[in-house]
């Protein structure tokens, strides 16, 4: 057995001693919680043991399989905070624009929203948490919505969205065109894109209400991952 | 099997083995699985085998992560509209486009930051620009840790332009090992957390990082180093302040075998990653006294990257890296992970086998470990077209 294999197959060797079939699986009390010392303030020096707990990645494996498996297949990870920004102005938001305290703009939210979405902080040696989160995923659903009047006004006027000089449009009376869908999504939209959409402009209570959620849901769909 | 494969192989057998009538298949991660039961190794394989190649879907996933953006509609219709035989050639056209795109640089300048968890300031930032540098201009992946010249360039997000600079820090040049803002960041006592830095984000592997035959040290369980258990310091072996041959809660040695060898390499630089003539960092003891070579080592025991991989200075250990198999490895590992959208290899247990990437490391240490090339590979391997 090598490196360090060796002492985590110990913990998980006890653990699964101590916990196999209990209602009330607690974590390993050999692991001291992050922040303390490995063993006591006599007999070592402060250490990190902010490691990965042996619960959470025997979970991970359950669900996701082995690495042999899971690390040739694609993870749905969080569209990263400045690609984030990037892809909303590639379609039309402007993320200088200021709101108002009751209706903030994509770009306010963008912006005051780095924490939730989980940037970086690198002052203290952290990178960027690329999985997703509620308070993340929440905040960039948010930035949809408040950004959909921009990104239904500019889809027409975008160079990227055309396609030999043809400028695309998103709608067309109550229908969703693809070729202004497929410039939202990134990919080439499918029926069931263009379905879903023209189901919200056909259900909402008007129909600006009703190409906003359809925008805002599209993008939110898109980009909830890479 | 080794490295941190065993961890998740037993992990995984647990999983099988845990009261669960619901699970999804567990199996094991080295292929001698019993066969065709639940949680066998063929049930994965079964899912593997019927995924569908998807080019349109890999353009959108390649273009936000090394474009920073969606693709274009013509982009778009380049894929979708090319015949099935041509698809994979349209595919890989613009992949080739998109990796000589300014864009592509603020990418790998971003890739890196958060791969080396530093950035943001005109200091910080010079460790993330060298190695986005290396990538753009298809430079040896080795030059992260032997390069000795021009090892502090800027880059301006701007206009995706780097600009070649020396660092001001003094004292030898080994690529981003001897970083001023490196140093700077990660200092701390005994300069081991700059020595855990370089163990995790080119070794990929949290330390210990090298093992050997189980020892009786007097502990509740064997020291099983790689290193003999004298070839560390203690109050009784050399007159070390600290006792890292304590056995009384922890091996201590488990780790410290490999971290005391390297980081009296590190301890020459201060809190502001200046090269200083004399040992500058400190032991955390009352009044913080500043480390003596003793506090790491007994004497006549001397700096290494690993047992028998002597390094006597920095550039030593960044040659010796170059050298280690092992680095090249996470180097590729970290690539992939990043191309398939995984967390942090290392902070999240995040393990490629070698045999999904053995393709990728052959091409990569066979030809000059070229980190854009590598980048090429993977955005069009099999696996990352497939969904």
């Amino acid at each position: 057995m090598t490196r360090f294999g060796y002492t985590l197959t110990i913990l998980v060797g006890a653990s699964l001693g101590v916990a196999a079939c209990s209602d009330s699986i607690d974590e390993p009390q050999t692991t001291p919680p992050p922040g303390s010392t490995t063993g006591g303030t006599d007999t070592t020096f402060d250490h990190d043991n902010d490691s990965i707990s042996v619960w959470d990645l025997i979970d991970r494996l359950t669900k996701e399989g082995p690495p042999s498996f899971s690390s040739q297949m694609h993870s749905c990870a969080k569209v990263r905070y400045a690609t984030l920004g990037q892809v909303l102005t590639s379609v039309g938001v402007n993320l200088a624009t200021v709101g108002t305290a009751a209706a903030p703009s994509a770009g306010d939210l963008y912006k005051t929203g780095a924490s939730a979405y989980g940037a970086s902080n690198y002052a203290n040696r952290i990178r960027e948490n690329i999985g997703i989160t509620t308070s993340g995923a929440s905040r960039e659903f948010d930035i949809f919505a408040a950004g959909a009047d921009q990104i239904i006004a500019a889809v027409p006027t975008l160079t990227r969205c055309q396609v030999g000089g043809v400028p695309a449009q998103l709608f067309s009376g109550a229908t969703c065109l693809p070729e202004g869908i497929t410039c939202l999504i990134g990919t080439p939209a499918t029926p069931a894109h263009l379905e879903s959409c023209t189901f919200s402009l056909t259900h909402a209570t008007t129909p600006l209400a009703g190409q906003r959620i359809a925008v805002a849901a599209l993008m939110a769909a898109a980009y909830t991952c890479e | 099997m080794k490295r941190i494969s065993i961890l998740l192989l037993a992990a995984s057998s647990f999983a099988v083995l845990a009261c669960s009538n619901d699970v999804t298949p567990t199996g094991d991660d080295d292929g001698t699985g019993s066969g065709s039961g639940p949680g066998s190794q063929d049930e994965w394989d079964t899912i593997l085998t019927s995924r569908v190649t998807d080019y349109n879907a890999a353009l959108r996933i390649a273009s936000l992560r090394l474009n920073g953006d969606m693709p274009s509609a013509t982009e778009i219709k380049q894929v979708a509209s090319a015949p099935a035989d041509g698809q994979r050639a349209a595919y890989e056209t613009i992949i080739h486009d998109y990796l000589g795109r300014p864009a592509f640089a603020k990418e790998m300048f971003y890739f890196w930051r958060d791969t080396l968890k530093i950035g943001g300031t005109a200091a910080f930032d010079t460790a993330p620009a060298f190695a986005a540098k290396m990538v753009v201009e298809n430079a040896s992946y080795m030059d992260m840790f032997t390069k000795a010249s021009n090892n502090c360039p800027t880059f301006s997000e701007a206009n995706s332009v780097f600009t070649d600079a020396e660092c001001a820090n003094g004292g030898p040049k080994a690529g981003v090992l001897t970083n001023p803002g490196v140093m700077a960041s990660f200092v701390s006592n005994l300069a081991f957390r700059r020595v855990r830095w370089v163990q995790e984000t080119f070794d990929c592997l949290r330390f210990p990082a090298e093992t050997g035959a189980p020892v009786d040290v007097g502990g509740a369980v064997p020291y099983t180093g790689a290193w003999p258990f004298t070839s560390i310091a203690s109050p009784t072996n050399g007159g070390g302040r600290v006792n890292f041959q304590d056995v009384s809660s922890a091996i201590c040695a488990g780790c410290h075998q490999t971290l005391n060898h390297i980081a009296p390499l590190f301890a020459y630089y201060d809190t502001a990653g200046l090269y200083k003539p004399a040992i500058s960092v400190t032991v955390p003891l009352e009044g913080a006294p500043l480390a003596q070579l003793n506090d790491w080592l007994p004497p006549g025991d001397t700096t290494a990257w690993r047992y028998q991989k002597p390094a006597a200075d920095l550039p030593a250990l960044g040659a010796a890296m170059a050298a280690d198999p092992d680095v090249a490895k996470c180097g590729v590992a970290r690539v992939w992970n990043w191309a398939l959208g995984k967390t942090d290899i290392v902070d999240t247990l995040q393990e490629v086998p070698a045999a999904t990437i053995q393709t990728q490391i052959d091409a990569f240490t066979q030809n000059g470990y070229k980190m854009k090339d590598l980048i090429f590979a993977v955005y069009t391997s099999d696996n990352f077209v497939k969904f």
